[in-house]
């Protein structure tokens, strides 16, 4: 029992990193209607500003963090302008496809800019454990669950209770009507791009601890990110999130308890997964949507 | 001889005896024998590029698991040949045949998927491919990667390197051929129906499920064949190979050569591999920038270039016409106008 525990305040811990990724792409779906591959490039890049700002230049994590942040608007500004905007006329293959460029735009910048060498990014919290039911836990994973927590309930307030997010819920059902109505779709949209970048880096900040800052260190949290999307539906906000969570403690569990759980159980949790796909194509929490010819 | 050249096999069969020339070439000195060995490594990609063309092309199904596909069959036909000690010709068999098994599975599951979706699930079963090259040991070498010799057909005739280029051309001869006659017949047809609306396309009698697996099946065998090719030509197989990346290379592919053509997804190959690894990265300031072009080049086509350069010859023709046009003062307006109405055509077909 006590070692269940363990697993699933671990497996909490996880699903932030999938939750925070999750509804990067979620934000993005709902506003520019297309599936963001370059989530974890994106999250990567990032990383790597604020990892180079620490271990080349020394500086403080504190005080790096918030120039990734900059980063991570500006580059999400600068690609809903310069591409998504313009992209009106390719369809929504068109656009996933532009979003695969993306990320071989950024994994070509990412070592030009930054070199190749991997580095190791410092924990938010760097010391400290707490013994919950004899299990030894860092104040900093009990800060990346609160953390991950907090960012959800904010995000989900501010989406049904506030003005803004009355605005980008319109967007998400109808952009033209949303238009029509007077919401500004395209700041809208652009914001949306914005945040979802930001988002991607918390993610990647609190992954890189765990591996260290590589071109592909965020991969695994975008695959489980979209299997977390499609599984909870593109159709709602929680539904990936909630999702995300589970698969995290679905994966913890298979990987603990079943026999030679570390290597095949990330596989075999997948193929489950596809099955889900498969019976219930719009997800737990989704609904299907009407095609008319 | 005009009428002959025009024929798409005579044109074919050009390209390939030009491409048979190459060895020789390198052998005279003109150009490295490295070139010949990126080249057809080269026509490698085309052959697995020119598979996801058809399923995305025709079908507009979106994959993004071919590298997956590519890299089973390589190990497949790696463990055949040096582990089991089988002929050549069973191992083509059995690693044609195992991932189209799967990739028909996955065309089943691409029944459910909208288009949106199913690039995700794709890319999953390219995951759980991934992990199995990594973890099964005995079958792919691990990290260190499977390793196969040169063909040796017929259990008595052993290919050399230049041989093993020849069987690449032919190969590739063969399989545009065959392209060519399957996409411009009914299959080419109903799978371009399909794309443009599957409620419409249903209704006049086409039959999806049947026409989405053979694009998979079609999409899959291809990608087969290329990693057949690979690993007997390049000679090893890593887990590492076999990623993402490689998939996203065949979608650029696509993207720059243009969708459903075939010289298209050759120009395409060549522009992105060949020129990169012949041009590119023998200049060390320029040997990073190759996916960042690659990236630019992508979103570009995309954006504004939609119909690739495989488009290319079509415009030049058109502006030739429109030029002609204009020069004729009477006459020429009735041709004009033909002209400009099969271009809205061809516009409203691609949009």
């Amino acid at each position: 029992m006590a070692n269940f525990i363990g697993v699933f305040l671990r497996s909490l811990e996880y699903g932030s990193f999938y939750a925070l990724s999750a509804l990067s792409i979620i934000l993005v779906y709902k506003t520019s209607y297309t599936t963001n591959f370059a989530q974890a490039t994106l999250g990567m890049f990032n990383t790597f500003l604020v990892a180079t700002l620490v271990v080349r230049q020394g500086w403080s994590l504190y005080a790096a963090i918030p120039i990734g942040i900059l980063s991570a608007i500006v580059l999400g500004i600068l690609i809903d302008v310069i591409i998504i905007r313009r992209a009106t006329k390719a369809g929504a293959v068109g656009k996933q496809i532009i979003t695969l460029g993306l990320i071989s735009v950024f994994l070509g910048l990412a070592p030009i800019i930054f070199g190749v060498d991997n580095l190791s990014l410092p924990r938010l919290i760097s010391a400290g454990t707490l013994s919950i039911f004899g299990n030894p836990f860092s104040y900093n994973a009990l800060f990346n669950i609160f953390f991950g927590l907090l960012i959800m309930i904010t995000m989900f307030t501010t989406i049904q209770k506030t003005k803004i997010g009355l605005a980008i819920r319109t967007t998400a059902s109808n952009e033209t009507t949303a238009r029509i109505m007077g919401v500004p779709t395209k700041t809208v949209t652009m914001a949306a791009w914005a945040m979802a970048i930001v988002l991607s880096l918390i993610s990647g900040l609190m992954t890189a601890p765990y591996s260290s800052v590589s071109l592909t260190f965020m991969n695994d949290v975008q695959i489980t990110a979209f299997l977390a999307t499609v599984v909870g539906g593109f159709a709602t906000f929680h539904g990936p999130v909630i999702a995300a969570y589970g698969i995290s403690i679905l994966l913890n569990v298979f990987q603990v308890y079943m026999p030679e759980g570390t290597v095949w159980g990330k596989p075999i949790l997948y193929a489950v997964l596809l099955l889900i796909m498969y019976f219930k194509p719009y997800g737990i929490f989704g609904k299907q949507r009407v095609k008319k010819v | 001889m005009i009428k002959i050249v025009k024929n798409s096999y005579i044109q074919f069969i050009l390209l390939g005896l030009a491409l048979l020339t190459l060895p020789f070439i390198a052998e005279m000195g003109v150009i490295r024998n490295s070139t010949v060995t990126v080249i057809g490594t080269t026509i490698i990609y085309t052959i697995a590029a020119l598979g996801l063309n058809v399923l995305l092309g025709f079908s507009g199904l979106i994959s993004l698991g071919t590298a997956g596909f590519m890299g089973l069959a390589a190990y497949i036909s790696a463990y055949v040949t040096e582990t089991m000690n089988l002929p050549f010709e069973v191992a083509v068999l059995a690693a044609i045949i195992i991932p189209t098994f799967l990739g028909i599975l996955v065309g089943i599951l691409s029944l459910k998927f909208e288009g949106i979706y199913l690039g995700i699930a794709t890319l999953v079963v390219a995951e759980i491919l991934r992990e199995i090259f990594i973890n099964v040991t005995e079958f792919t070498g691990g990290a260190s990667g499977a390793l196969a010799s040169r063909p040796e057909l017929l259990g008595f005739f052993k290919l050399d390197r230049i041989q093993t280029y020849y069987l690449i051309v032919i190969v590739m001869v063969i399989i545009f051929m065959l392209i060519h006659n399957l996409t411009k017949g009914h299959m080419g047809r109903a799978l371009n129906a399909m794309r443009g609306s599957e409620a419409a396309a249903q209704a006049m009698g086409i039959n999806i499920f049947k026409y989405r697996l053979i694009a998979f099946g079609i999409a899959t065998i291809l990608a087969s064949v290329s990693g057949v090719l690979y690993v007997h030509y390049v000679g090893l197989s890593y887990p590492t190979t076999w990623n993402l990346m490689l998939s996203l290379d065949f979608l650029a592919i696509i993207v720059v050569g243009g969708f459903r053509s075939i010289f298209g997804t050759f120009i395409g190959a060549f522009i992105l591999f060949a020129m990169s690894e012949l041009f590119l990265k023998p200049i060390p300031a320029l040997a990073n920038i190759a996916p960042l072009v690659k990236g630019i080049l992508i979103i570009i086509f995309i954006l504004y270039y939609p119909n690739g350069l495989a488009n290319i010859k079509n415009q030049v023709s058109h502006w030739w016409q429109r030029r002609k046009g204009k020069k004729d003062e009477y006459g020429q307006t009735k041709e004009k106008k033909k002209k400009l109405t099969r271009a809205e055509v061809r516009e409203n077909d691609t949009a």
